[in-house]
C-alpha cells in the first residue's frame, strides 16, 4: 500500500505540502524551544546546582522560647513577662561534628564530605568596605563535594592551606579594585581587622555568588571567628544523587541539625524547570494539535474525493484492513518526513542561535554565558520525532478508519 | 462450476421495500448472460447480489458451491481478487495512476504486479490502447478509459466477469468496441460474463437473456 499512499500524496501536492509544513514547523518549534530551555537549564544546573552538594548538613538555629524560660526559672508558677525572652540562643553551629564525620566516613553511599564554617565579615581595601560572606573550607575535602577548582582562574584551591589567604569572587575583586596578590582587610565584626592575601579568584558565572563569596582555610576562619574547632555546615556528595532526598530525610530523623537534599535546597529552581517543561509541552502540544487537525482535515477531504477509488479497491479485493492501511501510511509518511525535516531545521536554527552574542553574562573562563545557551540533548530530538509521529498517526487514524468502513456498494449507488 | 441463486429477496429501507422478489437463477460456467429490464427493475441489484458486493435479505447465493456470506472479510476479498472481475458504468480508474498501473492494481494486492506486467501489456495491445500505457486517465477518452477498466477487471484471469451498464456512459462507437472486448473475454478466454444492460442490441449478444420486471424474472431464455 506504500506505493498507492505515495501516489495519493503526490497527487495532492498543495495539500501535502501544507500538512508537511505544519508538522515540520511544529517539530522545528519544539526543537528550538526545547533547545533553548534545556540549554538554560543545563547552564543553571552546572553553575548553581552542581555547586551545591548533594546533601547539606547545617546547624539549626535555636531560639529562646518564652515557655521554656518560664518553666526553667519559675517552675509551675504563672509568669507574666514584662519583656518576654527572645532571640537566638547562640551562633548556630553543628554540635557534634565528629559524630557526623564518623557516620559519613562509614556510609558506603557517601563519596565524600567537607566541613565548613561560614561567617559574615566586612572586607576593606583602601577606602572601600563591603559586607560579605567568608567560608572556611578544607581544600582537599571541598574538592570531593564541589568542583570549585574548575572555576578558579588565577591560583589554586590548595593555595589556601595555612595562613591568612583568601580566594575571592571575580565580581567582588572588581568592586574592590584589587587583584590577585593584593592584601585586603577582613573584620569579623568583633572589632579586629586582619590582613589577608588574595591568592586566587573564581568566577562561577552567577553574579550573586561572584560578588559576595570569599573562601579561606577552615582553621583560619575558625581563628577569625574565635570558635576553634567549630563548623556550621557539612557538604556531602553521594554515589547516586537521586538518593539525596531519601537519605537526607533519614539522617534528619536522628539529628538535631538541619539536613537538606540538593532538591530541597534548590526547590525554587526546580519549580522553574518544571514550569518551563509544562510551558514547552503546552506550546508544542498546541502546535502539533494544529498540525494534527491539518492531517485530519486533508485526509478526510481526500477520502471524500477518493470514494470511488475506495469502492473499486474494495471490489477488486482490497479488504477494509488494507484501505485503512492506505490512509494510515499517508499520515505516517507525513509524520516521519515532517518530523525529520522539522528536526533538521530546528537543529540548524539552534546552531545559528548558539552563535548569537547576548551582550551580557559573566563570560567566564570557559566562554559560557555570553552566548545563547542551547542544548542538543538527544532526548529533544527523540521527543520531537515521537510527538510528530504519534500526532500524525492519531490524526490519520479516524479518517483511515472511516475509509475502511465504506462499502463499495454504498459508494457506487450514491454515485449513480 | 456455477453461480446459483436460491429464492433471493432483497429489501431496502424501513419499512422494507422489496427490490428483488424471490429470484431463482443459475449461471453456468463460461456462459454469457445478460440481465435486462427497465429502470428500477432490479437488474443492477441482482448483479451486485450475484457478484458478492451485496448480500440478499433472504435466500442464498453460492458461487462454485461457496456461500459468500459464510466467508470471512479477508476470504471474501481474496475470493473477489482471484475469481471475480468488475466493470461498472463509470470506469473508476485511479486518477493518479497510469494506465498500466491501473490495470495492475488487482495484482498489486498480493505483490504479483511484476509477474503480471507482461500480460497487462498484452491486454492493452489487444484492446488497442498500448500507446496509452503511460498515460493518466485524464489524458484518455471515455472509451479508452473503459477499455482500461476492462483490462483491470480481467488481469487476474477471473472466472466471472460482472459488467454493470459498461456502455452506459459511452457513445455508440465506443460502446461497440467495449462490447466486442467483453464478448472476446467470454468467447476466447472462457470467462463467465454477466452483463447488465438496458440496450436490447447488447442484450441480444448474450447466450441467454434474463429479463426482469419489478424484481422478478419475467423471461429467462436462450438466444439463438
Amino acid at each position: 500500500m506504500l506505493f498507492l499512499a505515495i501516489r495519493h500524496l503526490l497527487s495532492r501536492k498543495r495539500q501535502t505540502i501544507l500538512i508537511f509544513l505544519g508538522i515540520s514547523l511544529g517539530t522545528m518549534m519544539f526543537t528550538i524551544i526545547s533547545g533553548m530551555q534545556l540549554g538554560m537549564r543545563e547552564f543553571i544546573e552546572e553553575r548553581l546546582l552542581n555547586n551545591t552538594s548533594h546533601i547539606q548538613i547545617s546547624a539549626r538555629e535555636r531560639f529562646i522560647e518564652r515557655e521554656e524560660m518560664s518553666e526553667r526559672f519559675f517552675g509551675d508558677q504563672v509568669v507574666q513577662w514584662r519583656v518576654p525572652p527572645a532571640g537566638k540562643r547562640e551562633e548556630a553551629h553543628i554540635m557534634y561534628p565528629q559524630g557526623w564525620f564518623d557516620r559519613l566516613s562509614n556510609d558506603p553511599e557517601v563519596t565524600g564530605y567537607a566541613p565548613s564554617l561560614n561567617m559574615n565579615v566586612i572586607i576593606s581595601h583602601r577606602n572601600t568596605k563591603y559586607p560579605t560572606s567568608l567560608t572556611g573550607i578544607v581544600p582537599d575535602m571541598q574538592e570531593q563535594v564541589m568542583e570549585l577548582e574548575k572555576y578558579i582562574s588565577n591560583g589554586k584551591l590548595s593555595d589556601l592551606g595555612g595562613g591568612n589567604k583568601v580566594i575571592v569572587g571575580s565580581a567582588l575583586l572588581k568592586k574592590l579594585g584589587s587583584q590577585v596578590g593584593d592584601h585586603i582587610l577582613i573584620s569579623s565584626g568583633l572589632g579586629e581587622l586582619r590582613p589577608f592575601k588574595i591568592v586566587g579568584l573564581f568566577e562561577m558565572g552567577v553574579q550573586q555568588i561572584d560578588e559576595t563569596l570569599i573562601f579561606a582555610g577552615l582553621k583560619t576562619v575558625q581563628t577569625l571567628n574565635k570558635t576553634p574547632g567549630q563548623i556550621n555546615s557539612i557538604a556531602v556528595s553521594l554515589v547516586n544523587m537521586e538518593r539525596a532526598h531519601e537519605l537526607a530525610e533519614q539522617w534528619e530523623l536522628t539529628s538535631r541539625d538541619k539536613v537538606q537534599s540538593w532538591e530541597q535546597a534548590n526547590a525554587g529552581f526546580l519549580q522553574i524547570f518544571d514550569f518551563q517543561d509544562y510551558t514547552r509541552m503546552a506550546v508544542t502540544f498546541a502546535i502539533l494539535v494544529v498540525a494534527g487537525f491539518g492531517i485530519y482535515n486533508v485526509l478526510s477531504i481526500m477520502i471524500t474525493q477518493k470514494r470511488k477509488e475506495i469502492a473499486i479497491l474494495r471490489s477488486i479485493g482490497y479488504p477494509p484492513k488494507l484501505i485503512m492501511e492506505l490512509f494510515l501510511i499517508q499520515g505516517i509518511i507525513l509524520g516521519i518526513t515532517g518530523a525529520i525535516i522539522g528536526l533538521g531545521l530546528g537543529h540548524l536554527t539552534n546552531l545559528y542561535m548558539a552563535t548569537i552574542e547576548l551582550g551580557f553574562g559573566p563570560g567566564g573562563h570557559d566562554g559560557g554565558g555570553t552566548r545563547m545557551m542551547i542544548s542538543y540533548a538527544p532526548s529533544i530530538y527523540i521527543q520531537g520525532f515521537l510527538l510528530a509521529f504519534i500526532s500524525a498517526i492519531l490524526a490519520s487514524f479516524l479518517p483511515a478508519r472511516a475509509a475502511s468502513k465504506l462499502t463499495p456498494l454504498d459508494i457506487i449507488r450514491s454515485d449513480l | 462450476m456455477t453461480i446459483i441463486a436460491n429464492n433471493i429477496i432483497k429489501e431496502f429501507g424501513e419499512p422494507p421495500t422489496r427490490v428483488i422478489q424471490g429470484i431463482d437463477l443459475t449461471i453456468n460456467d463460461g456462459e454469457f448472460v445478460s440481465i435486462s429490464g427497465r429502470s428500477g427493475s432490479g437488474k443492477s441489484t441482482l448483479l451486485y447480489l450475484l457478484s458478492t458486493l451485496d448480500n440478499p435479505s433472504h435466500g442464498n447465493i453460492t458461487i462454485d458451491g461457496k456461500d459468500p456470506q459464510e466467508m470471512s472479510v479477508e476470504e471474501l476479498h481474496l475470493f473477489r481478487n482471484h475469481h471475480l472481475g468488475f466493470v461498472f458504468q463509470f470506469h473508476f480508474l485511479l486518477a493518479e495512476l497510469t494506465t498500466l498501473e491501473n490495470v495492475l492494481l488487482p495484482a498489486r494486492r498480493d505483490g504479483q504486479h511484476y509477474e503480471k506486467e507482461e500480460y497487462a501489456r498484452e491486454l492493452l495491445k489487444t484492446f488497442d490502447i498500448s500507446d496509452k500505457t503511460d498515460k493518466l486517465p485524464a489524458q484518455m477518452s471515455g472509451g479508452e478509459q473503459q477499455r482500461v477498466a476492462i483490462a483491470r477487471a480481467i488481469i487476474m484471469k477471473p472466472k466471472y466477469l460482472f459488467a454493470d451498464e459498461p456502455t452506459g456512459s459511452l457513445d455508440s462507437k465506443n460502446g461497440e468496441i467495449v462490447m466486442d472486448i467483453l464478448r472476446r473475454a467470454n468467447s476466447e478466454w472462457g470467462t463467465t460474463l454477466v452483463l447488465v444492460t438496458h440496450e436490447p442490441e447488447f442484450s441480444q449478444m448474450a447466450q441467454r437473456e434474463v429479463y426482469l420486471v419489478d424484481g422478478k424474472v419475467r423471461e429467462n431464455h436462450s438466444i439463438a
